[in-house]
């Protein structure tokens, strides 16, 4: 039991500081752990509840810095930003974070319950989903990222693609020969995650956030303010709840991440409240996007856990570090794993709520540490970075991957084309293409038309098609 | 900037490798199925070594990368052990790899055996194309396989046929989606190691769903031959294979089949240093405690089944019976059937042949 509560404050440590750092947040926080998580090899239920930890630790975490600085932690703050900086720029930074905080725990605490101590039930669906289910849920979930996460869906189509050519480098599985190799042999094992990764989130965020011009706000919290904050929370209940809900559904729904979700949280509250002003320091543009980041987390460990079909980047990420504790998600082995799903929810739930306690009775320390200027942060985290990057063989090869994926990096984020789409393309390659293989071999379209599930999947890809060439005004991000 | 820089390397240096004492090297990802295995032995030679282990993984395609490394790079460093399992013995006969198990003394290897399972409605000598899942790790079952449903007494040409008739070889099915299809009901056969059997098919047999098909046996190190596998008796390959036919199996395929399998299974783990190394009777004694004090048994034990130790002399004298089976007409026919029945890249060495 020591073992396990030292490895949750470890994580929620960890998850709060980087949360907390300017342009990191949970994604860049896990990929620095490639390098260090074999630790947890000989306990690795420890490491999950260390994993869980981070994740939610640095989803609460990252709203200091929005409200503080008016830069996210990570992306999934941005909405929190709008409102929360303007209100720290009037003095009222402890009023924001109070409610961004009473928020995010709440909405943590009812989707983490609903999922996590669900999940043992929610894994017999993995019998019910046969091949040609997994193969139609894995192409729903490029279909959803490429149709309706962002404005840009050419480019993003066409960053699933590269995803998907980058995920198939490496073996042809029907013949053993090599691939997309270009005759380097240090590529038949595929292109690793590490560098993938690190070269199109973590590096590019990473300098962003050298180049990012902040103006602190007021860090002064005054007497009453927290208090204030929670008390605005339940007035604006109903907001909050709707927006954890909106959060859950997004996360539900494989591959999409959780800026869409703020921001569908934060258009809600600005639309059932017409005759308000937001952006100029409205509570509400706090409280209606904050419970969105945290319910995705949660109910996107759904798909990640069963069907390992990551939810959200972050998912993405996730799932290969238990990969690296002999933990294989969408397999039947989790299906008898109490012990993961008892760590899981241990780590994700023990989180948040020591999360919440140290926000708000370490409100003030907290806020100095976020106004840290970002130059002290920027060498270590790349340090880690590179050192993370290293993990695979150690010579110039993986150096060189990074070099190379950090250059798309900075060429996507640029030219606004989806790196989550990229990435979560290259992880379901290698899925979509066995997936598709196993059809072949073992399924005829008289015996796929008679399968329910399967068609109601094809339709729900059809009709998405379909949604995406009437919608307009799709959210702009990418 | 520059403290916290040094710091950190430091603290990365410290973390990884000077607390050690030896190294193991292991060529894949930690997390691996040998990973594990080779940090459950570690820890338990660490306490009768009294010296620390440090696992040091060097991954690459096909677990190939890390033992070449260590042929050219790191073999004559006394301090340096290889981890080997039975996918390098497999690309040993197939590809072209630099390693070469004559040029090592063991420390020990186990000597394992996998288990075959068929659901109830299958029909194992013959019916509907068997499905299976294909891989360079289901090799050995893919030629049972097709031994068992096209019978005796075939060239192998006409064994490559039959396979492509009777057995449906599913690609593109990794590990965890074999045993879920199994489960599901949507592969009819699937195999194990004795502990993953344990866990992923012994309850659909349970259910009544399912049932033992076949194993291929224990590799006796001075006959050469199959043995019966105490834990599951009476389902030998050969011996299901004698009951259908009448005849032993004596094809060309069957020699193939004896001589990937055992190169598989026969050094399914396994434990080298260079010849000469000076540390090699420490490690032995070690190694000698740890496979025959209960609790260290326990502990190895739970991840590869009940299965015993060739220890030292024993395990130099398994892997000469190995490479005995290394003959002209088995190796071409591997070769052959890989290329032509399973579709899998494969190139015939004359050096191994020569070499033997």
């Amino acid at each position: 039991m020591i073992e396990m509560i030292a490895a949750l404050l470890g994580g929620v440590f960890y998850g709060l500081i980087i949360g907390i750092i300017p342009a990191a947040g949970a994604t860049t926080g896990l990929i620095a752990l490639f390098g260090f998580i074999s630790y947890f090899i000989h306990e690795p239920y420890l490491g999950v509840i260390f994993l869980m930890a981070v994740v939610a630790a640095s989803t609460t975490g990252d709203s200091f810095t929005a409200i503080l600085l008016g830069i996210p932690g990570a992306n999934s703050a941005a909405a929190t930003m709008v409102d929360g900086f303007p209100l720290a720029q009037k003095g009222r930074a402890g009023y924001a974070i109070s409610a961004a905080v009473t928020t995010s725990t709440v909405n943590g605490l009812i989707w983490g319950c609903l999922v996590f101590l669900l999940l043992p039930w929610y894994t017999n669906l993995i019998m019910i989903f046969g091949i040609p289910e997994l193969w139609a849920f894995t192409v729903l979930a490029l279909a959803t990222v490429g149709f309706l996460s962002n404005k840009y869906w050419f480019r993003t189509i066409l960053a699933i693609a590269f995803g998907i050519l980058i995920g198939l480098v490496g073996v042809d599985p029907e013949n053993n020969e090599p691939r997309f190799t270009m005759g380097w042999f240090y590529l038949e094992d595929g292109i690793q995650i590490m560098a993938v990764a690190a070269g199109l989130f973590a590096i590019p965020e990473l300098v962003k956030g050298l180049f990012t011009k902040t103006s602190t706000a007021n860090g002064e919290i005054a007497k009453g303010e927290l208090w204030a904050g929670m008390k605005a929370v339940w007035r604006n209940r109903w907001l909050a709840l709707r927006g954890g809900f909106i959060g859950a559904f997004i996360g539900l729904l494989p591959g999409l991440g959780g800026q869409m979700a703020d921001w569908l949280a934060y258009g809600s509250a600005v639309a059932s409240n017409p005759k308000e002003k937001f952006g100029n320091g409205n509570i509400k543009g706090v409280i209606g996007p904050e419970g969105a980041n945290n319910s995705q987390k949660a109910t996107s460990m759904i798909t990640t856990v069963i069907f390992g079909i990551p939810g959200a980047k972050f998912a993405a990420i996730l799932m290969s570090l238990f990969m690296y504790l002999n933990i294989e998600l969408g397999t039947p082995d989790i299906v008898e794993d109490t012990e993961l799903f008892t760590s899981m929810t241990f780590g994700f739930l023990g989180a948040t709520v020591i999360v919440a306690l140290i926000c708000m009775f370490l409100i003030k320390p907290i806020s100095k540490i976020a106004s840290v200027p970002y130059k002290y942060y920027f060498p270590v985290l790349l340090a880690l970075i590179v050192f993370t990057s290293m993990q695979y063989t150690g010579g110039w090869e993986d150096l060189a991957m990074l070099a190379i994926f950090s250059c798309i990096g900075f060429f996507c984020k640029h030219f606004m084309f989806s790196r989550p789409a990229m990435l979560i393309g290259y992880i379901l390659a290698d899925k979509v293409e066995g997936l598709t293989l196993q059809i072949l071999g073992l399924y005829t379209w008289e015996t796929l038309i008679t399968r329910p599930i399967f068609m109601t999947l094809a339709v729900s890809i059809i009709g998405i098609l379909i949604f995406s060439i009437i919608r307009k005004g799709r959210i702009d991000y990418a | 900037m520059l403290k916290i820089l040094t710091t950190l390397a430091m603290l990365l240096g410290f973390t990884t490798s000077a607390v050690a004492d030896y190294t193991f090297v292991v060529p894949q990802k930690p997390g691996g199925g040998t990973s594990v295995w080779a940090q459950i032995v570690a820890t338990e030679m660490e306490k009768y070594l009294d010296e620390k282990i440090v696992i040091k993984h060097i991954r690459g395609a096909r677990d190939i990368p890390g033992f070449n490394k260590w042929h050219n790079d790191m073999r004559d460093d006394d301090k340096v052990v290889m981890v080997s399992h039975g996918g390098n013995g497999v690309s040993f006969l197939n590809e072209k790899v630099d390693y070469d198990y004559n040029e090592y003394d063991s420390v020990g290897l186990m000597n394992l055996n996998i288990i075959v399972a068929a659901r109830k409605d299958h029909n194992p000598y013959g019916g509907k194309a068997t499905s299976f899942a294909a891989g360079s790790g289901q090799i050995p079952e893919g030629i049972a396989i097709t031994l068992l449903k096209c019978g005796s007494g075939l060239t192998t040409e006409q064994y490559i046929d039959c396979f492509k008739r009777r057995v449906n070889w599913i690609k593109g099915m990794k590990g965890g989606q074999r045993r879920l299809a199994f489960k599901r009901g949507e592969l009819d056969g699937t195999r194990e190691n004795p502990a993953a059997f344990k866990k992923h098919v012994q309850p659909v047999i349970d259910k009544g769903q399912a049932s033992l098909w076949f194993h291929h046996g224990i590799l006796d190190t001075a006959t050469g031959e199959h043995m019966d596998d105490v834990n599951y008796p009476g389902i030998l390959m050969e011996d299901l294979f004698y009951a259908a036919n009448r005849v032993k199996p004596e094809s060309d395929l069957y020699a193939a089949y004896k001589l990937v399998k055992s190169f598989r299974d026969g050094m399914q783990k396994a434990l080298w240093v260079a010849k000469g190394n000076p540390n090699k009777a420490k490690l032995i004694a070690a190694l000698e405690k740890v496979a025959t004090t209960p609790e260290s048994i326990k502990a190895v034990q739970k991840k590869v089944g009940k299965y015993d130790w060739l220890i030292g002399k024993d395990g130099d004298a398994h892997r000469d019976t190995l490479m005995k089976l290394i003959t002209p007409e088995a190796l071409k026919t591997l070769v052959q059937f890989n290329n032509e029945a399973f579709g899998i890249k494969a190139v015939y060495k004359d050096t191994l042949v020569a070499q033997k």
